[in-house]
């Protein structure tokens, strides 16, 4: 361990390249044969209830080249981000403030927890009966469903953090904002992570829901609009599109969790 | 000034809170006395369990006396009530723990200038003696490694001159050098000693090792077991600068030693 320069590379065995370009390989096949197993399957049931892929394919480049496609991504995207970041600010804000009143936490943590139980979903009514039926609604749920998990990560991350380090910092002079930002988030920054694997792909889940009931524009809408036309392959491109754009979020998400922690001795190579 | 100790502790007594359904814990400390004079090395032994940590946490104001008080520059600790306390007194005690503390998502560099940052005392002069004890412990070249990275005993030295770099007045350490290897062990006494022998420091250094209680300190008090008091009381008059490989074989070493050994029990 006190031989190498900061990097730490090694070349990999011969036997263990071996095994990792197999496994390339068999990712590789395994999409083709999902890929074969939609391509039989849609050919069974036929193009009212499933979607050629190859037709998606084609309806997507089409619908990418006259733009209306990534119309309707951004707006989606724009509402989840900005639902997320509500939610976000909130989860994590709340944590910090509930730190410094102990007290307080001991009164109102049964009812936060009671109201993790409430189906966030279910209030969509409700939603739109208070605010209307613009993105106010939508992003109520969303920052909703992004709060719990944040909220409950970060909380528990708090609770962890190991208080011989706060004594540390305390009598090397370390204030209370120091002591928060150096220790307390550094502590609870794989917890925050592991919620954001959870909260991103469902922002981007409740703005789809939130655009199936309300408003005429985002992957939502385009997914609800076509299968009102009996376009299935409409349908299919929406969702295909989604998935998508979950993956992309996720992989700048590992990106960042990667390069953030890279201080980390292992889960290196254990991303999702 | 020489007729005021710099730290005082008298008729300290601390015992844990009970939790809900237990008898009351016993006390760990009860009648507890002792005082420091500026510029000592102490060394405080006693067998495991008898309340050394609790101690250092209490003179640090790390945790709170159930009685007695602790006074340092003639100003007492709060009694009772932990929010009160001052965490290292305004940075005049540094506290070198039994776990290195080291933040694990800070490197060798970071984790040592860590106190000089959050105390707004970066700056050329204070990097450039961060970087002296860095190399003056043997760390040259880990400066930007993670502690994960380090062997235990890198980690102690880091951990020690993360202390010694705010040059507080008074430095407590904790076993420091408890779980390392001999060699480690004799190695970091000697970086110690030549270090203190430039600054001169107020040390209070608690060690379950008679042998390190002899070689390091101007005196020696002996803990008895739980509840803890002074169960014995020895200067070590061995000439500074001291050999520590070789302290054995000075002829005051065997007495001092039978004599502490007596004692702890």
């Amino acid at each position: 361990m006190t031989t190498t320069q900061g990097a730490l590379e090694y070349t990999a065995e011969p036997r263990i390249r071996w095994r990792q370009h197999a496994v390339t390989f068999g990712r590789i096949a395994f999409a083709l044969l999902l890929l074969a197993g939609w391509k039989i399957g849609a050919d069974v049931a036929g193009p009212v209830y499933a979607a050629d892929p190859v037709k998606v394919a084609q309806r997507i480049v089409e619908d990418t080249a006259n733009g209306t496609l990534l119309r309707h991504i951004y707006v989606t995207v724009r509402l989840a981000a900005i639902g997320f970041a509500i939610g976000c600010f909130f989860g994590v804000a709340l944590p910090f403030l509930l730190r410094l009143l102990p007290r307080l936490t001991n009164a109102v943590e049964p009812y936060i927890m009671a109201s993790v139980g409430v189906p966030k979903y279910a209030l969509i009514p409700l939603f739109i009966l208070w605010f209307g039926i613009d993105d106010a609604p939508k992003l109520w749920l969303v920052g909703l469903l992004v709060f719990y998990p944040v909220f409950i990560a970060v909380f528990a991350g708090i609770r962890n953090v190991d208080a011989r380090l706060v004594n540390m910092a305390r009598v090397a002079g370390a204030g209370e904002v120091a002591i928060a930002r150096e220790v307390v988030w550094n502590s609870l920054l794989p917890f925050f992570f592991a919620s954001l694997k959870i909260a991103l792909p469902r922002a981007v889940s409740a703005a789809i829901i939130g655009e199936f009931l309300v408003g005429n524009e985002g992957l939502g809408y385009l997914i609800e609009y076509s299968r009102q036309n009996f376009d299935t392959t409409g349908v299919f491109a929406g969702v295909v599109v989604a998935t998508a754009l979950v993956l992309v979020i996720n992989a700048v998400l590992v990106w960042i969790d990667r390069r953030l922690s890279a201080w980390r001795p292992v889960e290196r190579d254990m991303e999702l | 000034m020489t007729a005021e100790p710099l730290l005082e502790v008298s008729d300290l007594a601390k015992r844990f809170a009970a939790r809900a359904g237990r008898d009351a814990p016993p006390w760990v400390i009860q009648g507890l006395s002792f005082a420091v004079k500026d510029g000592e090395f102490l060394t405080i032994i006693g067998p495991s369990g008898s309340g050394k940590t609790t101690l250092l946490n209490m003179i640090a104001q790390i945790d709170t006396a159930s009685g007695g008080t602790v006074r340092f520059q003639s100003q007492s600790a709060p009694v009772g009530d932990p929010k009160a306390l001052n965490p290292g007194l305004s940075c005049k005690i540094g506290y070198v723990t039994q776990e290195d503390n080291l933040l694990p998502w800070r490197t060798t560099l970071q984790n040592v200038l860590f106190p000089l940052k959050v105390q707004g005392r970066l700056n050329e002069k204070t990097r450039a003696h961060a970087d002296a004890l860095i190399r003056a412990v043997g760390l040259g070249g880990f400066e930007r490694h993670y502690p994960h990275e380090l062997s235990g005993g890198m980690r102690k030295r880091a951990s020690l001159i993360r202390t010694l770099v705010y040059d507080p007045p008074v430095i407590l350490m904790d076993e420091p050098f408890g779980a390392l290897d001999a060699q480690t062990r004799t190695q970091l006494q000697e970086d110690l000693m030549r270090l203190w022998d430039l600054g001169r420091k107020t040390i209070i250094f608690v060690t379950h090792d008679i042998a390190e209680a002899i070689a390091l300190g101007d005196r020696t008090l002996v803990l008895s077991r739980a509840p803890a008091s002074i169960a014995g009381e020895h200067e070590i008059g061995i000439p500074r600068p001291r050999d520590i490989r070789g302290i054995m074989t000075h002829p005051d070493f065997s007495p001092l030693y039978q004599a502490i050994r007596a004692q702890v029990q």
